[in-house]
Parts: C-alpha cells; structure tokens; sequence
C-alpha cells in the first residue's frame, strides 16, 4: 500500500491481482449478479487508488472487504427499500486473531472451519454476512424468533472465532 | 445493568460484529462497547471471526472476465482518477449499473411519455418534458446517494473511534466522553429524562481556560442513551461540560452542569 500511496500503478496493479478474486467474489455473493459485481469491484479499486490513505493500518484483507460490503450494500439499498444495517467499523485490529485469520488461512480452510457451526447457526451467520438484511430481516426470512437468531448468531461467531483460534495457533 | 439486560446486549455486540444490527441500534452498542471493556474484548473477538468469512468469497474468477475488469480498471487509473474517491467519481464517469438505472429510467419516462399521446399530447413535447423529469430524477437519486454516504460515513467514524482500542475514555456518571484523534465524543447511557422544553447542551473550554463555549445541543432517546460528536478539534479542548438548557441552547450554562471532565 505504500506503493500504491506513491502513485505507483504497477503496484496497484499487482494489488489488483492479488485481491481481485475476493473483491469480485463478496460482490457477487452479495448481488447475485457478475455485471454488478464488476462495477462493485471497480469502484473499490478505484477508491482504493484514488483514496490510498483511507486504509488506516490493520489487516488490509479485512479492510477491503468490508469497503466491498460497504459497496454491494448501497447497490442493494439502491434496489430495493430496506433498512439499513451497519457494517461494523473499519478500525484496525493491531495483533488481533483478524491479522493471524488473514495471513494464514485461505477460503478452504475457512469454510472448513465454518462447516463444523451446527446448520442452523452457520445458515444465519452467512445469510447476515453476505445478505445485506438486518437480524429482524434474518428472523421474518427463516421464520424463526428474533431471540433464537440473537443467540444462535452469537454463539455461532464464538464457535467460528475458537476453531479460527484453534486454526492459526 | 443487570445480568439479564447486559447479556441482552452482548447478544447485540455480535450482531453488531456481524454487521446484521440496524443502524439506529448500532450506536446503542457502540456506546455499550464504548463503556464495557469485557464487551470491547468480546466485539474485538466476534469482529475479527465476522471478517473472516470474506474468505469463503474468494473464489476463481473466469480468465476473460478477469482481463475485462483489470483493463477497465487501469484504463481509468492510466486516465486520472479524481482524488476525490468513488462517490464523485460516478457523477463523471457512470459505471454500467448506473447506465442499466438510468436506462430504465428514462425508459419508463418514455413510456409514460408514449401514454399521454394518446391523450392528444405532442410527442416532441413529451418526450422532452420526460427527459427533463428523467433528469431531474437522475439528479434526485445522485444527490440521495451522496447524502446517504456522506450520513454512513459520519457514523462510521463515529462507531470507529468508539470503539477503537486507541481511543481515550474519560468517565462520568452518566457514560463515558470518548477522545480519539481530533474527536470527541459523548457516549452516555445514563442520562435523565429531560423537562418539557429543554435539551441537553454540550460545553467545550479551551485548553488552559476555564471560559466554557457552547456547543451542540442534544436529546437522549427514551432510554436515557445518547452519542453525540462534538464539532471541535479535540487537540484544542482542555475540558468538556454537559447542563440542561433550554431549546434552541443557550450562550453560557444557566443551570447546574451535569458534568464537567477535564481531558487529563
């Protein structure tokens, strides 16, 4: 990122390469649609080249993700009226497990870790993650109430923050 | 808080983490996190786990599709992108979603368009009137799309210095003045309920002075919660003060103050 704060488009260009999969990738999960994933995933690069500085530090893998679901969120709120949830904030997590998920798990293994939640918790989880729905929303969708989906999506994010723990250690 | 209540909250912390929380409820919680160092841990924790479910994203992308984004993308690069970020950008440069918006758009002004010939209107005419609403449409859903970023980022910013390892908390009996950067803010939970009439106001006294300038003025919700951003450079402030004023603020406190914190 250095580079690329030095206007270095080479380095921005191999940023691009690293990182276009995931971008590309949480866009279309969220929007369903490649067109729109497309532009999601020029509008973060281009934010990323045109405002380097935005990226305070941190884990720059969690931080262009959550640009990425920032982005495919307002095309979604721009379909359809909904209320609107909020990604957490984009501070850096200096030292944290966040550091250790991103260097050293790929999307196979953090599935894997993902697949030992029990159905029901995993379901929520990735349905909030990638839906763009708040967790009133979650509970109308799976017809379950609103206290069963607060319990299960905390419980299954302590559950996935353990076997991510048990992963990188 | 008692048990029952504050595990209710945690149970908001990771809705939070995961990003599933409306946005009105988000700032509850960042004021919890913000007064809770186990629920600033269990955030931390939950967020970091929320995050990494990026990762199953990323999957292979078809080759073609690969070199069409990567040429679109440095062809704008190599072109001169505004420093201005992304938001402006699309005013000058529309992606294909917004050609697909505005396309249908105007479409259906045309059809509307089309309907009133019917009704012995001049085609020309309509057709002009229509793209003038088209236009004007357009503009309303640019300006629209501007405000609801410009209002998200605020708040981002907020959520990020509240809850931000670095952040300095100051104490006060009703919640906790935050300082990060050059912001301040209030996160407090425990404020009463205000007389018919009357607002909280915020003070700010330079740093080295006892003289208290006003500052905003704010109402908690029916829980006694607010967060509230002070507009001054935090860098300057020696001591913040919050009393109960009358609406619309006044120019010195006329009551009691409810608090007074020295940033020290």
């Amino acid at each position: 990122m250095e580079r690329v704060r030095a206007r270095d488009d080479a380095a921005f260009e191999a940023l691009y390469d690293a990182y276009h999969r995931l971008v590309f990738g949480i866009g279309l999960r969220m929007l369903g649609d490649p067109t729109m994933a497309e532009d999601v995933t020029q509008t973060v690069f281009l934010k990323i080249w045109s405002a380097p500085d935005a990226f305070r530090g941190g884990s720059f893998v969690a931080w262009v993700s959550r640009v990425t679901r920032n982005r495919a969120l307002d095309v979604l709120r721009s379909r359809s009226a909904r209320p609107e949830s909020e990604i957490p904030a984009d501070l850096p997590l200096d030292g944290a497990l966040e550091d250790d998920v991103f260097a050293r798990l790929d999307a196979q293994r953090l599935r894997d870790a993902l697949a030992t939640l029990p159905a029901d918790q995993r379901s929520l989880i990735e349905q909030g993650f990638f839906g763009g729905v708040t967790h009133s929303e979650l509970a109308q969708r799976t017809d379950t109430p609103l206290g069963t989906v607060k319990t299960r999506i905390r419980t299954g994010l302590q559950r996935l923050r353990r076997a991510l723990g048990e992963e990188v250690s | 808080m008692d048990g029952t209540a504050r595990e209710k909250m945690l149970e908001l912390v990771a809705l939070y983490a995961l990003g599933v929380l409306p946005r009105e409820d988000a700032a509850l919680v960042a004021a919890f996190i913000a007064n809770d160092d186990e629920a600033r841990a269990e955030y931390l924790d939950l967020r970091a786990a929320a995050d990494a479910l990026a990762l199953t994203a990323d999957e292979p992308v078809d080759s073609a599709r690969t070199a069409r984004m990567k040429e679109r993308l440095m062809a704008r690069v190599r072109a001169g992108v505004p420093a201005d970020g992304s938001i402006a950008r699309r005013r000058f440069a529309p992606t294909p979603a917004w050609f697909v918006g505005a396309g249908l758009l105007t479409a259906a002004a045309v059809i509307f368009s089309l309907v009133t010939v019917t009704q012995d209107v001049s085609l020309r005419g309509d057709l002009a009137a229509a793209q003038r609403r088209a236009t004007t449409l357009q503009t309303q859903m640019a300006q629209g799309e501007r405000t609801s970023a410009r209002t998200r980022d605020d708040l981002t910013q907020t959520l990020t210095d509240l809850v931000s390892p670095d952040a300095r908390h100051y104490e006060v009996a009703q919640g906790t003045v935050v300082v990060r950067g050059q912001h301040i803010y209030f996160a407090l939970s425990k404020l009463p309920a205000l007389p018919r009439g009357h607002v909280y106001q915020a003070w700010t006294a330079a740093k080295g002075s006892a003289v208290m300038q006003p500052s905003i003025t704010f109402t908690p919700n029916g829980s006694g919660v607010a967060v509230v951003a002070l507009p001054v450079d935090a860098q300057k402030v020696g001591t913040v003060a919050v009393s109960v004023e009358p609406e619309g603020g006044s120019k010195a406190p006329t009551t009691t103050p409810t608090f007074v914190r020295p940033l020290t």
